[in-house]
Order: structure tokens, then sequence, then C-alpha cells
């Protein structure tokens, strides 16, 4: 089931969705008549990493805790830059050359939108509850280390 | 004693979606104490430096180690790599 958040004044949508993510159509979410630029970001799922060949990432969530962690996240950028801003996960299987993570952010001028992309994919790999299985060519299944949550 | 249930998530899957863990009181340094030893029972102490950086969440709270639960079930989080 696909898990979306927005804001009350719709600066922000945030959400997860099941499998991997669309990259049509996200510059439409952002559009502002008042923005003169769209910046947008795709992560794409790898065939390698760390010398190891991959065909495809599942992703592990904790819905109500990412959604809560993207919906702070999201007010976190938009507080910092005046921007619109799309962000949405996979959960789920995703495979080599699929999106597993999308986002957009629009702006009157192209540094904002630029910088807040560049903010949210930063953020959203050490504060938000999702985690990374990978699958090999042969199978073989390993689970990535990460960002500790830990604050004590 | 209190019987916890604790909810896995990441690399704390290999172990099942959740198992239960008996604690005397229910901080959850003492929950953590108690995973450790079940780490122990099932024969993966591997997990455990991945235990030492993970956090314990109750409904969509994190939890830091010197509060108590209010209920019986937790979340275990290890460290996350999204993206």
């Amino acid at each position: 089931m696909d898990l979306f958040a927005r804001n009350e004044g719709e600066r922000y949508l945030c959400g997860l969705i099941d499998g991997p993510c669309q990259t049509t159509g996200l510059d439409d979410l952002v559009q502002d008549p008042a923005h003169g630029a769209i910046a947008q970001f795709f992560g794409v799922v790898r065939n390698h990493n760390e010398g190891l060949s991959a065909t495809a990432v599942d992703y592990d969530v904790h819905p109500e805790l990412a959604l809560k962690a993207l919906s702070e996240l999201c007010l976190d950028v938009c507080a910092d830059y005046p921007v619109k801003l799309v962000m949405i996960h996979s959960r789920g299987l995703v495979r080599v050359g699929e999106a597993s993570v999308v986002i957009a952010a629009s702006s009157a001028h192209r540094k904002d939108a630029l910088g807040a992309v560049t903010d949210a994919i930063d953020q959203l790999k050490i504060r938000v509850p999702i985690w990374k299985k990978e699958i090999g060519l042969d199978d073989e299944q390993r689970w990535l280390d990460g960002h500790s949550l830990r604050k004590d | 004693m209190t019987a916890i249930t604790v909810h896995c998530l990441g690399a704390f899957r290999d172990l099942g979606d959740h198992f239960t863990v008996e604690v005397d009181d229910v901080s959850v340094s003492c929950i953590r104490e108690a995973v450790s030893r079940h780490l122990v029972g099932v024969n993966r102490s591997d997990l455990d430096a991945v235990l030492k950086r993970s956090v314990f969440a109750e409904g969509d709270e994190l939890l830091k180690d010197h509060v108590t639960v209010s209920g019986n079930e937790v979340s275990l989080l290890p460290p996350v790599a999204g993206g």
C-alpha cells in the first residue's frame, strides 16, 4: 500500500510506494507559475556495490517512522529554501536501472531548487528509517550498513 | 518479569519478523541487554555490533536508553541506509 503525506500549504508532498518509483511527471507536482527553476534527482539501483555485482535492492521500511521522518525532513528543507518539494521512496524490490528514490524541487531561482534537492537526498540517507538488502547475481543477499539513529 | 515483543527491521529481519524477550524492568537499556542475550541464544552474536548502533522505537517515537516503554512492543531499528 502506498503512503503519502502532504502539508497544509501544499509546500511539500512525500511518500512511500511499493516497487520502483516513476521518474516521469514529477515536475508537474512542483509546477508553480512563480517558479522559474525545477531540479530533480533520481536515485537508481546500480549493478555493483563495494566490488560486488548486484541485480536488485530490496528496501525494508518502517512505514510510520519513515513517513514521519520524511515529513520532518521536507519541513526542514522547506524552512531552509523557498521551494515546493516532492520526495518519494520505494519499498520492496527495485531492480537495476529502476529508481528507488525521486526528488523534485521548484523555486523562483535555480540555486534554491538545486540546494533543496541536494540537502533532501543527503538528509534522507541519514534520517529516514529505510534499509537496503542487496541481491547479488547468484541471489546472495546482504544487508548494507548505514547511519545510526542512536542519539545516546 | 515482563514480556516485550521486539519487531525486527533491516538486518534483524534475519531473526524473523519479531521475537520476545523477558525483562526485569521496561527501560530501553534493559530491553537492549535482553536482546543482546537473545542474540547469543540464537547464535547471532555477530549482530551485537549492529545492536550497539541500533535504536528502539515505540509507535512512531524513537527511544533513548534511559526511558521506559509504556506498552509491550518495540521496534528495533539498525543503522539506516535509504536512497
